[in-house]
């Protein structure tokens, strides 16, 4: 049923499965994952570490295609795609999120924040004017010519969040993005993810937290690489009610 | 968009470029270090090369000064090679072999015997050491390339009265007679005088050695003066260059049957060519050539490993950032370009900094020592346009490492 007609996904997963060989034995980091997020969702993947869900960001981020299976992104089927061709997807319809910031420590805020545009062949005048206006978004303009190392955690994370906001992707993939930060400022985080969310983005955040993924209005629990549980992200997060669903099937 | 280059390119290069910049500025010290690598294979090569080429230049324009239509024949080649005792032992060139060649060679348009020796020459109160005393006859002034700037040159007459006058040389002149007039004065000679009948035009120096200190006097005169043991050489010329070769073939025989070589023998005379000696000179300089330029390529290859080792060191740090850029949407060829243009461009700026040593040290060598360094403009687009071509070398196995990161890895990398 996914096929052709249902536009409204935005993503796409059909059974997709990513086999990992180290050292002559098979891991099998993902056994036939399928779930579909529409527009404007936002949505917590959840799970142990070793439950698959890394792979799945990787994959679902387009730095790393499944090993059998189907991944639908914007209506473009980027399982077989090649790298040059997913470079671009990465570019177009994904902002990247990351624990760790993944700031550029020599350039300044405005230069990180213009990297997506630069790849994407953007004029230098209107990648300054789309940079600002995004560091606008997050309330850091005042701090746009400060290098990383010039800023605090909260106000570099804002920093890659207006990065990932920059091109105007599809998505926003978010690995972990308070696990750097103290409780007040992951909380700042949270809020401002709300409010993208409010504004229309679409969220997917990858988390072990069910703290975290309780704020979510959904979320998917990732366990030994299959989906155990789908539903709502407070009784997925915290296992109650009965958000255990058949995975596969929609 | 003012370039009209394909998107994709135009950033791969423009961004390159940005970032090979910045990481070089930011890297000062390090960059610094990395370029002198090839800046010193750069200045090796330019400054052997330069000298050596000048060197050439100027043995060419001394040779010019001796005719490329002239042949000498005497016992002894000017470049011994192999055993001089076989040049010694060979029968002397006797004055009766001079003149049954020149009847039997009516090819040559000149042709006069030479002897020579070394004394002190005074006049007055003025005395001149090391000076060339050689006797020759008349046809030697066409040989020999000089021409008489005052009084004559020596004559038939002067040869068979075997008179006591002499033709001088430039410096010969000035040193003995300053200010004044040689014509019609004397000199002294080993006790011995003559009386100075003309001077004759400057001729530089060739191998170092003044063409200018020279007294000629006939050859006869010598003859009677000092003595018949000496060595005779055969001076001649033919009417032009094109017809040397045709020359020294006729010679050979001429000379083996007048000297009656037995057949079989090898030739017990050796036939002298200005020309043949500049080859000699330049399979001489050819194989200092062939090792300095080996050894400046060595330079350059121990740079290029310099560059390459800093470049993989250079992709190594940023790995991360190599992981971020991928995400973000940076192709490989991207990555590659960023860190070809790096490795090139600290290589060209390197190759500038060992052009202008290189031509800075052969300017002083040629300055403070008599070899004239001498670069040509194409060595100079050589030796920077082949740093570039190292840098782009060396680089391409770290970029390609860098390009080929996985970007999952890349961005999870401590």
């Amino acid at each position: 049923m996914s096929d052709g007609g249902n536009a409204s996904k935005l993503i796409e997963v059909q059974d997709i499965t990513r086999v990992f060989h180290v050292g002559g034995e098979e891991v099998r980091a993902l056994r036939g994952v399928s779930f579909g997020i529409s527009r404007g969702e936002w949505v917590a993947i959840i799970g142990q570490s070793g439950s698959g869900k890394s792979t799945l960001m990787n994959v679902l981020g387009c730095l790393d295609t499944p090993s059998s299976g189907r991944y639908t992104l914007n209506g473009k089927d980027v399982s077989r795609m090649s790298d040059d061709e997913l470079a671009v997807i990465r570019n177009e319809e994904i902002g990247f999120i990351f624990q760790t910031f993944q700031l550029l420590p020599r350039e300044t805020a405005l230069a990180n924040v213009e990297l997506p545009l630069v790849y994407r062949g953007i004029p230098a005048r209107e990648r300054k004017a789309r940079a600002t206006a995004a560091l606008e978004k997050v309330q850091l303009a005042h701090r746009m010519h400060h290098r990383p190392n010039e800023l605090s955690g909260g106000q570099r994370q804002r920093v890659a969040i207006a990065r990932a906001l920059v091109a105007e992707p599809s998505m926003l993939l978010a690995d972990e993005p308070t696990g750097n930060l103290d409780s007040a400022t992951g909380e700042e985080i949270v809020r401002l993810f709300a409010e993208l969310h409010q504004a229309g983005n679409t969220l997917v955040l990858v988390t072990h937290e069910p703290k975290l993924a309780a704020r979510c209005p959904r979320a998917i629990r990732l366990s030994d690489g299959e989906v155990v549980a789908d539903g709502p992200g407070r009784e997925v997060a915290l296992g109650i009610g009965q958000s255990v669903m058949a995975a596969g099937g929609t | 968009m003012k370039l009209k280059l394909p998107q994709g390119v135009r950033v791969d290069v423009v961004e390159g470029a940005r970032i090979a910049v910045f990481s070089l500025k930011a890297n000062r010290l390090r960059t610094v270090l990395t370029t002198m690598g090839i800046g010193i294979g750069v200045a090796t090569l330019l400054a052997i090369v330069g000298i050596i080429q000048g060197l050439n230049t100027s043995f060419h324009r001394q040779l010019a000064t001796f005719g490329a239509n002239t042949i000498y024949v005497s016992k002894f080649p000017w470049i011994i090679k192999g055993d001089w005792w076989m040049y010694r032992n060979r029968k002397d060139i006797t004055l009766d072999q001079v003149e049954r060649l020149r009847h039997a060679a009516p090819f040559l348009t000149a042709l006069s015997p030479s002897v020579q020796r070394v004394s002190d020459v005074e006049h007055g109160g003025e005395q001149l050491s090391t000076v060339r005393i050689q006797g020759v006859t008349q046809e030697y002034l066409a040989i020999s390339g000089y021409e008489v700037t005052a009084g004559r040159f020596l004559t038939e007459a002067d040869d068979e009265t075997t008179r006591p006058v002499a033709v001088i040389g430039t410096e010969v002149a000035d040193g003995l007679f300053p200010g004044i007039s040689p014509l019609g004065r004397t000199i002294r000679v080993d006790n011995r005088t003559f009386q100075v009948v003309g001077t004759l035009s400057r001729k530089g120096k060739v191998l170092n050695q003044s063409m200018d200190l020279v007294v000629f006097i006939p050859f006869k005169t010598f003859y009677s003066s000092f003595g018949k043991g000496r060595r005779i050489e055969i001076a001649m010329a033919v009417e032009d260059a094109s017809k040397l070769k045709q020359a020294e073939d006729q010679l050979v025989g001429i000379l083996r049957r007048i000297r009656s070589t037995p057949p079989g023998q090898p030739d017990d005379f050796s036939i002298n060519k200005p020309e043949a000696m500049a080859q000699t000179y330049e399979q001489l300089t050819g194989a200092l050539y062939g090792v300095a330029v080996g050894v400046g390529l060595i330079t350059l290859l121990v740079g290029g490993i310099g560059i390459m080792n800093i470049m993989l060191v250079s992709v190594r740090e940023r790995t991360r950032e190599i992981g971020v850029r991928r995400a973000l949407g940076a192709r490989k060829r991207t990555i590659v370009f960023q860190f070809l243009m790096e490795a090139a461009s600290v290589s060209a700026v390197g190759g500038l900094l060992g052009t202008t040593v290189g031509l800075g040290t052969a300017k002083v060598v040629s300055l403070i020592t008599p070899l004239a360094a001498d670069v040509q403009a194409g060595t100079v687009a050589g030796g920077v346009g082949f740093a570039a071509l190292v840098g782009l070398l060396f680089g391409i196995w770290p970029a390609a490492r860098a390009a080929n990161l996985d970007p999952v890895e890349a961005l999870r990398y401590e």
